[in-house]
């Protein structure tokens, strides 16, 4: 009983003090949240368009009729290039611009690319070199997509262009095949032709066969359209929510935010105890070192609640006033908010712990950053991505507070989710309290 | 004979390979102003935050007498800048689990003579060591312990303390304190000790050690 009434007056007095210093206050709130910000504005990069070099061995004129149709090649490519961004490059240049870096992938168009086009026999082929790196499988599906839209677009013609043929075997008329012109009877003008030779047997026989002709071309027209695209993508843009206000957004930012926050803070309350000097006044037996743990990981409770009420609070009101789809889910920020009451606590002891360990007030502070930021950025390391550093940051809070906010933000059935999250963080708490515990007598003896 | 409130027997300290203090007994009875004197990294601290409770013993045993309270003035300042001196005293006052903490609050600050709307972090140094010193009385201790209490004060302070430690030893209280002013060690000590080093090196009245001290 005395251990947790001499923590609450402990808290008490750690919340007075801090009400009196604004600008710690306003410092301690605002600078995760610019944390936030800014690994926010990192990870929006990674939706932004890599520079992909193209090396032109073919010297592809301005306009080039394939099939029929006039393209500007190199516009075709601006045009479908909607990923990348594309720069025109020698060969040289090019290669420089991969070691550097300055450009993710080079695109070589090889001699004899537009001849081969021409051709509507084979295939030609372009040449694709990437660095190895993190992003490569990403513009590798780049290009990939790339290569796609040049095929439909180029695909339409020659779709368009088999259809001519057809029509002109069906119609009558003329054609250009492989360079040469020709001039095409058609089935319906056959077909009226032998119309006068009713008692000719074999005459009634061609009938038949270009009535079968006819039948077999009229299906192939239908069918040569539905080959350029076996499968249509239908897309709707709807109101729903951008990348900035997402469910994994809002999970982040207030995991991010709470996790700078409680760290530094249980650290500096913490250190702030010998800063006073009154850390052995308290530590010979006036109160028990349990309590004064259990004090600055409440308080770090306290203020990760307040600030993590306020982000739910902001981000709701954002999602409601601009009538997002889906609205803010405002029936479960109770259930956010138990989340955050672990998750606060589990890091309070860490920055309790670094705060002991440190034993002043600057040091410890500096010590907590030094430990929050390479413990949010392993928690934002996909698990898929890097299996080791998935296993370490379970050993820390963030990567379980993240997983336990998104889904009792947004999840149908949570509760799979949050519950072995909850106790991760209640796990985490006991063994972090229990080493923050065992470095006390580190702050308190004199 | 007056009543034993505090007894240390063969403490010591180390840190590390380092020898802070070497094995020493030590008895503060009723009624006793000791002195601690020597120079500086005598290890003069380090006994009085034994003695305090607030540094574990390499060795030794420390008891304190049935009843007896020990209270402790470190060196440096002990309160929260951020509280009043009133606020101080109120908080210390409840973690002392005393029965009317506001009251005794109030008795201590007016008996002290702190301001009680001011920060602690800005009032003077003179009051800042009076405030400890009241935080160190709260729950009315027998053994007063006061490390170096005057070394920032300026005479007047020094008299108010000086008269705050007599009342304590004339309510059947006992003081231990240090101090480098020999002259504050004749007029108030009723017996000395000396450390030199981390070891002992002298014990009994203040005339003795006046005598002692001057030999070459």
């Amino acid at each position: 009983m005395k251990t947790l009434r001499d923590a609450a007056l402990l808290a008490r007095k750690d919340l007075i003090s801090l009400r009196r210093a604004p600008l710690v206050v306003i410092l301690l709130a605002c600078y995760p949240l610019l944390i936030a910000g800014l690994v926010g504005t990192v990870a929006g990069y990674a939706n932004s368009r890599p520079r992909i070099a193209i090396v032109d061995l073919d010297h592809i004129p301005a306009k080039t009729k394939v099939a029929g149709h006039t393209y500007q090649i190199k516009n075709l490519i601006d045009e479908v290039a909607k990923n990348v961004r594309i720069s025109w490059m020698t060969k040289p240049e090019a290669a420089q611009a991969l070691r550097t870096g300055e450009a993710v992938g080079v695109i070589t168009i090889p001699k004899g690319f537009i001849a081969q086009l021409k051709s509507v026999v084979s295939s030609p082929q372009v040449e694709f070199e990437t660095s190895q790196g993190g992003i490569s499988s990403r513009v590798i599906q780049q290009m990939q997509a790339l290569i796609y839209n040049l095929n439909r677009k180029l695909q339409d013609a020659y779709v368009k262009d088999a259809i001519g043929y057809i029509s002109v075997i069906r119609n009558g008329g003329k054609a250009d095949f492989l360079g040469s012109n020709y001039k095409v009877l058609g089935i319906k003008k056959a077909r009226a032709l032998l119309a006068g030779e009713k008692n000719n047997p074999d005459a009634a026989k061609i009938v038949r066969f270009l009535d079968t002709a006819e039948g077999a071309l009229r299906a192939s027209e239908v069918s040569a359209k539905a080959v350029a695209q076996p499968i249509k993508l239908a897309t709707e843009t709807r109101n729903g929510r951008g990348w900035l206000l997402s469910a994994q957004m809002q999970a982040y930012a207030l995991a991010l935010t709470v996790s700078i926050l409680a760290l530094a803070l249980g650290a500096a309350v913490t250190a702030s105890e010998r800063d006073e000097n009154v850390a052995c006044l308290l530590g010979r037996g006036l109160v028990s070192r349990l309590s004064l743990l259990a004090a600055k990981i409440a308080l770090a409770t306290i203020i990760s609640l307040a600030v993590g009420s306020v982000i739910l609070l902001a981000f709701g009101i954002i999602v409601d006033v601009g009538g997002i789809a889906g609205g803010q889910p405002w029936q479960r920020v109770p259930l956010v908010l138990v989340g955050v009451t672990l998750f606060g606590a589990a890091l309070g002891a860490i920055g309790t712990l670094i705060g002991a360990l440190a034993r002043e007030g600057r040091s410890a502070t500096l010590g907590a950053l030094l430990v929050a930021l390479p413990i949010v950025l392993l928690g934002l390391i996909p698990r898929e991505v890097a299996p080791p550093a998935g296993y370490v940051s379970d050993i820390f809070p963030f990567s379980h507070g993240e997983r336990f906010f998104s889904s009792a933000l947004y999840d149908l059935h949570p509760w799979a989710t949050i519950g072995p999250e909850a106790l991760w963080l209640l796990g985490l708490l006991v063994v972090w309290g229990a080493l923050a515990r065992l470095a006390q007598p580190r702050l308190t003896e004199a | 004979m007056a009543e034993t409130l505090l007894a240390a027997r063969t403490i010591s300290r180390r840190f590390g390979r380092v020898i802070a203090l070497e094995p020493i007994d030590l008895e503060l009875r009723s009624g006793e102003a000791v002195a601690l004197v020597g120079p500086n990294g005598a290890g003069k601290s380090t006994l009085m935050a034994i003695l305090a409770g607030a540094l574990k013993a390499s060795g030794g045993r420390l008891s304190v007498t049935g009843s007896a309270k020990v209270g402790w003035l470190p060196q440096r300042p002990a309160h929260y800048g951020r509280l009043t001196a009133l606020e101080n005293l109120v908080l210390f006052a409840r973690l002392e689990q005393m029965k009317h903490p506001e009251q005794q609050a109030a008795q201590m600050l007016e008996r002290f003579s702190l301001p009680s709307d001011r920060l602690s972090t800005y009032l003077s140094i003179g009051n800042r060591q009076r405030l400890s010193l009241a935080i160190a009385l709260l729950g009315d201790p027998n053994v007063l312990l006061l490390d170096e209490p005057t070394a920032s004060l300026d005479p007047k302070q020094r008299a108010l303390l000086w008269s705050e430690a007599q009342r304590h030893i004339e309510a059947g209280g006992a003081i231990f304190f240090s101090s480098q002013n020999l002259e504050e060690v004749e007029r108030h000590a009723t017996r000395v000790i000396a450390l030199d080093s981390g070891r002992l090196v002298f014990g009994g009245g203040p005339e003795e050690y006046t005598v002692w001290e001057r030999e070459p």
